[in-house]
């Protein structure tokens, strides 16, 4: 039998696409009912193409869907989300703040990161011609000597700039060290002074206020200073004209006043004086003098990789003749043995994160903590938006009579899933805003802890606002999505005959997210007890001298003549035994490497490059240094002004068996090849004066007198009392120059700074993902207990024992974080050995570390759990089951 | 007054749902017009009337009583409200009141 045909599917469609819900259901009927009819009497074209006819007849305005139907009042049904939204809130106010909280910790440890590594990333990115600026290295191995300068020679910009169409401009910049600046009677130290080339303010974007930037550092004895500078002094900043009296000698016109620089330049230079100034910086000399950080500005469109094997045959060409008076040698002679001589260029805003060589101007940060810390936030991030998606997924067994029931009323899958997208992100809108509340009151320890002078209202830029908005919405969408699809998903008949079972197969995946969440929390446990433990061996190995108690006292070389008179005078007060004047301490980082050879022949392939320090007698025992063979230099023995007390690695290095009296030699004057002899007279055991990170290089003290600093050897407790005696014999010496005074172990603590911050970092912010995660635990614990609350009643009742349901509870999660450290440890295991090999000292990985952090994690898992279960298996079974 | 106004093809639905009494929807509707008046009637115009008519009052309706034939959809039937009695009976009225008044000579053939 032929069935009934029906008109076409695609006007019917048509048709309920435009109609209103009032008459749609209706008036199809009414026009079915006609098809079928006329199918009877005609053939089923002319019936379609009636029916489509009278589809059309009624796009009239009375049938059409108006937009603001009277009949969907959804102003109504989003009151009633929030009402309900609200009513959930306050029915499990525990699960609702600890997802608030949590997420809102998170995401503030999140932002307070995001900041740093943003100011990390933004170094010397403002400078307008930043993508044009590169600054020289220079790569030299000679020997077996290998250095890795962020410095050229005095020449190289210049004849860069004179030779090489592709470069624009040059500067140079040196460190000055400090001075003393005359304000009234007082002398007050300015640390942070530069040499500096005119063309300095052609190359950076360092704007001028006052002054002209073409002119300024033209003249000797001129002076260019910030805006905080010119405040200081004159409390005004339109100074220029104005004379600064420096080290109460030398006066020095105002030329410039420039704004203060930015935090995120990679050097912090507070004043500049013309470098033309220094006789070193004209000297002519391309292999030696390597003290000039050198800066190029390339043209426009001219390629890194194309400039640099123009600078190193320029370099090749100027270094020839040079290298053949001085070693005999012709340049490819050199490099036949092995030597190299060559300059590359970094991109000024690399210079901050990737560039660690010596005689960076300022310390340097590191790319490898900004790597660190953005895994340590993306981590947290995802073990708050893990809790917050636990707990929505393990509460939607609540909720699901709620949709059972709005199913049932009428309600749209696409109504519920925005319900409760618009109910997850509402809620982290307000862990957000919690979130941006808690960082701002934060934000003054985190730049404690960081060094860093971040502030507050770099929240308010769009970038990160926008960002925040963003953060919100995918957070929220994510962390509400799974609930959202999978609630709206159940059947309400299901759900309501009481059939949907909770837990079930969801809870794998709850599952697989807390043993993500508990990966990532015991990996940080272990990573932070191994950086922990590394820094702290670090702080206490034996690093060669007793860097205790020893106070170094600055301005010495102002005194002139006034200086041993005052360390006569602080050697008679009681608690100073020992004393001793020289400016090279083993806490700063960097001096010039010399080379000595071995003969008078200058062989290249015996000559060892070694920092040279000039100390007096008193020098090895203040510092508590001690001597492995031969003596200590004399003031009687006049021959010792050509004698060398070498450390053991340049004893090593050096490889003779008697090593003392062996004779060492150094090319005083390059141009009339004038040698200086040294004789060996004594090693020191080794002990360390730069970067922990690497090893001890050669050094060679030699005797003479050097008056930067005077250190001196408290003795007793009463350190306090010790130094303002000091201070009290300093001022009726010296009442001119300010007492400024230091503790070794602090400058050395500052030489490990960088280390120590991300050190401690890390120990926070690993303790704030440990803490976010076991607040996830104990919410899901506390639902999981609650859940079975029926279950434990009738156990008890057929006679269970406490321990036992408490460990019925735990079970289930103590097998999850096992897993979860069986998956981590292996790989924190790799990720951490390769952390410490960048260090030349450090500890070795043992397996007990990586149990501890297991071990850690299971304790707080079963702490936070145990809580919970123990506290639902001691109630009455009573309560639980009375009420059915 | 405006909206009480009633037009003739209104007043024809008006009836037909009288008529049509327990079973007064679209279609029959349609069909009752066509039997009733012998004109072709559109089901948009008949839909479009019903609409105004409940809008001022006149009709209420509820939804029911699917069929096989409609593909299983309900029914909108219609119902006359007492202002529906009332409006029909009032226009019956003014036609009696009118019809009096023509003489009676109209009638008989005006010779």
């Amino acid at each position: 039998m032929k069935r009934t045909s029906t008109p076409p599917r695609w006007a019917q469609k048509i048709f309920k696409s435009f109609c209103n819900d009032h008459l749609c259901e209706a008036v199809l009927g009414d026009m079915l009912e006609l098809y079928e009819r006329r199918r009877k009497s005609m053939p089923q074209w002319k019936a379609d193409a009636l029916f489509i006819s009278n589809v059309l007849q009624f796009i009239q305005p009375f049938a059409i869907r108006g937009k603001s139907s009277p009949s969907i009042n959804t102003f109504g049904m989003y009151k009633n989300y929030f009402t309900i939204g609200w009513r959930t809130f306050l029915k499990s106010k525990v699960y609702s703040l600890i997802n608030i909280a949590g997420l809102a910790v998170g995401l503030s440890a999140c932002l307070l990161i995001g900041l740093y590594v943003k100011h990390e990333l933004s170094y010397d990115r403002f400078h307008e011609k930043a993508s044009r600026i590169y600054r020289v290295n220079t790569d030299i191995k000679f020997g077996d000597n290998h250095m890795d300068l962020a410095l050229t020679n005095p020449l190289f910009g210049e004849t860069a700039k004179n030779e090489i169409p592709a470069v624009e401009q040059t500067t140079r910049l040196h460190r000055y060290g400090s001075f003393l600046v005359k304000k009234g009677n007082e002398n007050i130290r300015e640390g942070d002074v530069a040499w500096a080339d005119s063309t300095l303010f052609d190359v950076f974007t360092l704007p001028m206020i006052w002054g002209d930037p073409k002119t300024a550092l033209t003249e000797p004895n001129t002076i260019v200073i910030t805006e905080s500078v010119a405040r200081k002094y004159f409390d005004r900043t339109d100074v220029v004209g104005e004379t600064l009296t420096v080290d109460n000698t030398q006066s020095r016109k105002i030329t410039g006043v420039i704004k203060d620089l930015p935090s995120n330049m990679h050097f912090q230079f507070t004043s500049f004086v013309p470098l033309i100034e220094t006789n070193d910086a004209l000297e002519v000399t391309w292999t030696g003098n390597q003290n000039w950080n050198t800066y190029l500005l390339l043209k426009e469109g001219a390629k890194e990789d194309e400039v640099v094997p123009l600078l190193n045959s320029m370099l090749g060409r100027h270094l020839e003749p040079q290298l053949k008076s001085i070693i005999g040698k012709t340049l490819n002679e050199f490099h036949g043995d092995g030597n190299f001589f060559k300059a590359s260029l970094i991109a000024l805003s690399d210079i901050h994160l990737k560039s660690n060589r010596i005689g960076e101007l300022y310390g340097s940060g590191n790319i490898q903590y900004v790597y660190t810390f953005f895994t340590i936030a993306v981590c947290i991030l995802f073990i708050a938006m893990i809790n917050f998606m636990n707990l929505a997924t393990a509460r939607s067994a609540n909720r699901a009579r709620e949709v059972g029931m709005r199913k049932v009323m009428g309600s749209r899958k696409s109504a519920l899933i925005g319900q409760f997208i618009t109910e997850s992100i509402l809620t982290c809108a307000a862990a957000m805003s919690f979130a941006v509340g808690i960082t701002v009151i934060v934000f003054p320890f985190f730049n404690e802890l960081t060094g860093k002078a971040l502030d507050a209202t770099m929240l308010l830029t769009p970038q990160i606002v926008s960002g925040l908005i963003i953060l919100t919405l995918v957070v929220g969408i994510l962390s509400g999505s799974y609930p959202a699809f999978y609630l709206s998903a159940f059947q309400p008949v299901s759900v309501l005959k009481g059939t949907h079972i909770s837990g079930g197969k969801r809870s794998v995946f709850r599952n697989v997210l807390v043993v993500f969440q508990f990966s990532a929390s015991v990996f940080l446990i272990a990573g932070t007890l191994i950086v922990f433990r590394q820094l702290q061996y670090i702080q206490q190995r034996d690093v060669g001298f007793n860097r205790e108690q020893l106070l170094i006292i600055s301005n010495i070389d102002k005194l002139g003549d006034r200086k041993e008179a005052l360390k006569t005078s602080l050697l008679q007060l009681h608690g100073i035994e020992k004393a001793t004047v020289t400016g090279f301490l083993p806490v700063n980082y960097y001096r010039n490497n010399n080379s000595f050879f071995t003969s008078p022949s200058l062989e290249l392939k015996d000559a060892i490059s070694m920092q040279k320090w000039v100390i007096d007698q008193d020098y090895l025992e203040t510092m508590g240094m001690n001597l492995l063979e031969g003596r200590n230099f004399s003031e009687g023995i006049a021959a010792d002004t050509a004698s060398l007390i070498i450390n053991e690695t340049a004893a090593k290095f050096l490889g003779v068996r008697d090593i003392l009296e062996k004779k060492l030699y150094v090319v005083e004057d390059e141009d009339t090849k004038a040698l200086k002899e040294f004789r060996v007279i004594g090693i020191v055991k080794d002990f360390n004066f730069s970067s922990l990170r690497e090893r001890v290089k050669p050094l060679a003290f030699t005797f003479g007198s050097d008056d930067a600093l005077m250190t001196v050897r408290v003795e007793g407790s009463s350190i306090a009392q010790t130094v303002s005696t000091i201070e009290g014999t300093w001022q009726s010496m010296a009442s001119d120059l300010p007492f400024e005074y230091s503790f070794m172990d602090d400058d050395f603590d500052q030489l490990y700074k960088g280390e120590m911050q991300s050190g401690k970092l890390m120990t926070y912010f690993a303790s704030l993902s440990i803490f976010i995660s076991s607040l996830g635990l104990f919410g899901l614990a506390t639902f999981m207990a609650e859940k079975r609350t029926k279950e434990i009643g009738i156990r008890k009742v057929l006679g269970a024992s406490v321990p036992g349901i408490t460990a019925l509870l735990s079970k289930d999660f103590v097998k999850l974080v096992l897993l979860a450290a069986t998956i981590t440890l292996p790989a924190a295991w790799c990720l951490m050995d390769k952390w410490l090999q960048d260090f030349a000292y450090h500890i070795s990985l043992e397996w007990w570390i990586f149990a501890v952090a297991g071990v850690t994690g299971l304790i707080i898992a079963l702490v936070t759990v145990g809580f919970q279960a123990i506290k639902a298996a001691v109630q009455n079974p009573v309560n639980s089951l009375r009420s059915e | 007054m405006k909206g009480t106004y009633l037009g003739e093809f209104e007043e024809l639905v008006l009836l037909s749902v009288g008529i049509l009494f327990d079973d007064a929807y679209g279609f029959a509707i349609v069909d009752e017009l066509e039997k009733q008046t012998g004109r072709n009637v559109m089901i948009s115009a008949v839909h479009k009337a019903l609409v105004r008519l409940e809008e001022k009052g006149y009709l209420k309706s509820r939804m029911g009583g699917s069929t096989e034939t409609r593909g299983g959809r309900n029914k909108r039937l219609y119902q006359l409200t007492h202002a529906g009695r009332k409006v029909l009976a009032e226009s019956r009225e003014l036609r009696n009141d009118m019809w009096k008044q023509v003489p009676r000579i109209v009638w008989e053939g005006g010779k």
